[in-house]
């Protein structure tokens, strides 16, 4: 099959049938409707499940049922949605089932609005839910790397039995951009049999397999962390994925920027370098992990002076860079978060006053 | 050979044809002829990528766009401004209605029906091969008895918007273009014209074609891309 044009909730959605996942459960909301009207369509074309839930908190249990049962297991949402299923993720992470989530943001607190923003990194990154737990969070940059991102959402939920987040922002879901994909991965998580509740006699054993979060020794309770920590730990070791942008020159400046953000940032870095002015950007496509070594390196190359943080919100992800950064050098801000995208225009002028100043 | 088309035309098709971008350029085709034209987008369904974004730009040209009140300009409810049904009732030489996709996309039609009886109306589906659910004639041809259910209008011509976007060849046109041929014999219903962006423009035979071109000069773009300047190069 060759390449076809699709809007990224579309793309999404077809990659999560690719990647072997038949059961979807969701509830709409702009801007990621389309995942739910193109999977209602194409669920019953593959002999799959399309159900939609009475809510959002509904339909994260829904999740947590199915997957404990050893499905492969899926829904997408938008930023107040996602915070209702706040709860269900934490069950979820707690119980070590794997699922795969993804928030098409739009701007927030609250009602806020649907236009683009990413004004859920703090939600996605730092919890959302209750209780110390992580996801392994990626933000795709275009639908080609959406879809490639879904079809490693799912090995990776299942390596970890944890759920995987995939942040976009409102322009992944609506754009539309010429994708392919890859072939079909295998329908069913290959561990399952150590921990989904699928019968005994199914899987031919006598142990018997439980999926809980309920800890009521403090000692067990303590012990059940330790070994989520490890895991997180371990992303932290094998999972950090992130793009270097016109690294090889002489930047005074770095950029740091994620999603569809880092785009403009593209174009805003090639429209500088035509005047002479060099930039340099890390772009993280996980940002749990973070890529802090490579944010690292990045600014302490000699040349460079200023890192700033580009991103439609209020700058939630400042706080990693800096910590990455090391104290090393200032961290800036640059960004908006009511739905309109900065221009490369906006960006290289914000570049070029902080350059000013430093 | 130039495209005739004046009066009312609705343009109709499946989510993500190229509906908004095609009326865009077919207002611009049109003004340029020297006809006076308005569109209104009439896309109640999505809020993202829709006629209003290029309300500045059409305005310079002297084309009126007829939008929500600016206030719920980025609401997600289904407005419909009551100038709709009055440039209907008094339309220009040329009143162009940009719908949303699918059935759901021209249920907006249905409300406009008063208004519509018994005037004169050009009704056409766009049509994209590379994109999801119409890329077998089969697949236009049910959306398109979809849409004629809800919008309780006869769609009577196919406008070929073969593409994917910025990666489009000469090939995918010339293969757009002999799909289009082929639901156009299929259905009964004339093609009136295909479309080639001015990127691709220099490349093709347009003596390849027995219907009308229209040139599209992209306005619908990511705040990464340009759009294409509409006032920089009249023809």
């Amino acid at each position: 099959m060759g390449k076809i044009l699709m809007k990224g909730n579309e793309a999404i959605a077809e990659a999560a049938i690719r990647a072997g996942c038949l059961n979807y459960f969701g509830y709409p909301i702009t801007p990621q409707s389309e995942v739910a009207e193109y999977l209602s369509r194409r669920m019953p074309e593959v002999g799959g499940v399309f159900l939609q839930g009475e809510s959002e908190v509904a339909v994260s249990y829904m999740l947590f049922g199915a997957s404990a049962c050893g499905a492969r297991v899926f829904t997408t949402s938008s930023s107040p949605g996602i915070s209702l299923m706040g709860e269900g993720i934490s069950y979820i992470a707690g119980a070590q089932c794997p699922a795969v989530f993804v928030n098409i943001m739009r701007g927030g607190p609250g009602l806020g609005g649907i236009l683009p923003s990413q004004s859920d990194y703090f939600q996605a990154t730092k919890g959302g839910g209750h209780g110390d737990y992580r996801l392994l969070v990626m933000a795709p940059a275009s639908v080609q790397e959406a879809v490639e991102m879904i079809m490693l959402a799912f090995p990776l939920a299942e390596k970890y039995r944890n759920p995987v987040m995939l942040l976009g922002d409102g322009l992944i879901g609506q754009m539309m951009e010429p994708v392919e994909f890859p072939d079909h991965l295998n329908s069913e998580p290959t561990n399952k049999d150590e921990w989904a509740t699928n019968g005994m006699d199914t899987r031919g054993s006598n142990k018997r397999n439980l999926v809980k979060s309920l800890f009521l020794d403090a000692g067990k309770l303590n012990e059940h962390n330790l070994m989520l920590k490890a895991k997180y730990d371990r992303m932290k070791r094998e999972e950090i994925r992130y793009e270097l942008y016109n690294i090889e020159s002489d930047y005074k400046t770095l950029i740091v920027s994620y999603g569809t953000m880092s785009r403009v940032c593209k174009t805003a870095i090639d429209n500088m370098k035509d005047e002479g002015l060099e930039v340099g950007m890390v772009r993280p496509q996980t940002l749990f992990p973070f890529p802090e070594k490579a944010i690292y390196e990045a600014a302490s190359k000699e040349s460079c002076k200023i890192v700033v943080s580009i991103e439609m919100s209020m700058g939630q992800m400042v706080e990693d860079v800096e910590r990455s950064v090391k104290g090393k050098l200032l961290v800036r801000w640059y960004g908006k978060c009511g739905g309109d995208v900065p221009t490369p225009e906006e960006v290289i002028e914000a570049v070029k006053s902080f350059n000013k100043g430093a | 050979m130039e495209i005739d088309l004046d009066g009312i035309v609705i343009i109709v098709g499946n989510y993500g044809s190229g509906k908004t971008e095609v009326s865009i350029n077919l207002a611009v085709n049109r003004k340029r002829a020297g006809l006076e034209v308005r569109i209104a987008d009439l896309d109640l369904v999505n809020p993202y990528f829709r006629t209003r974004e290029a309300k500045a730009r059409l305005a310079e040209l002297g084309i009126e766009v007829v939008v929500p009140p600016k206030q719920y300009m980025q609401a997600d409810l289904p407005i419909l401004s009551p100038v709709v049904a009055g440039m209907i009732r008094q339309p220009s030489q040329l009143t162009l209605l940009d719908t949303g996709g699918n059935d759901v996309g021209v249920n907006v039609l249905a409300a406009l029906g008063d208004a519509l009886s018994g005037k004169k109306i050009h009704v056409l589906q766009v049509v994209n091969p590379f994109r999801p659910f119409t890329d077998t004639i089969r697949g236009c041809l049910k959306i398109r008895y979809e849409i004629e259910r809800a919008s309780r209008l006869s769609i009577s011509g196919i406008i070929g918007n073969a593409n994917l976007i910025d990666e489009t060849t000469v090939k995918d046109i010339y293969t757009g273009y002999d799909f289009a041929l082929g639901l156009s014999k299929e259905s009964g219903l004339p093609l009136k014209f295909v479309t080639v962006t001015a990127e691709l423009m220099p490349e093709i035979d347009i003596k390849h074609f027995t219907c009308p071109v229209l040139l599209i000069e992209r306005q619908l773009v990511p705040p990464w891309k340009r759009s294409f300047s509409l006032t920089s190069k009249m023809e």
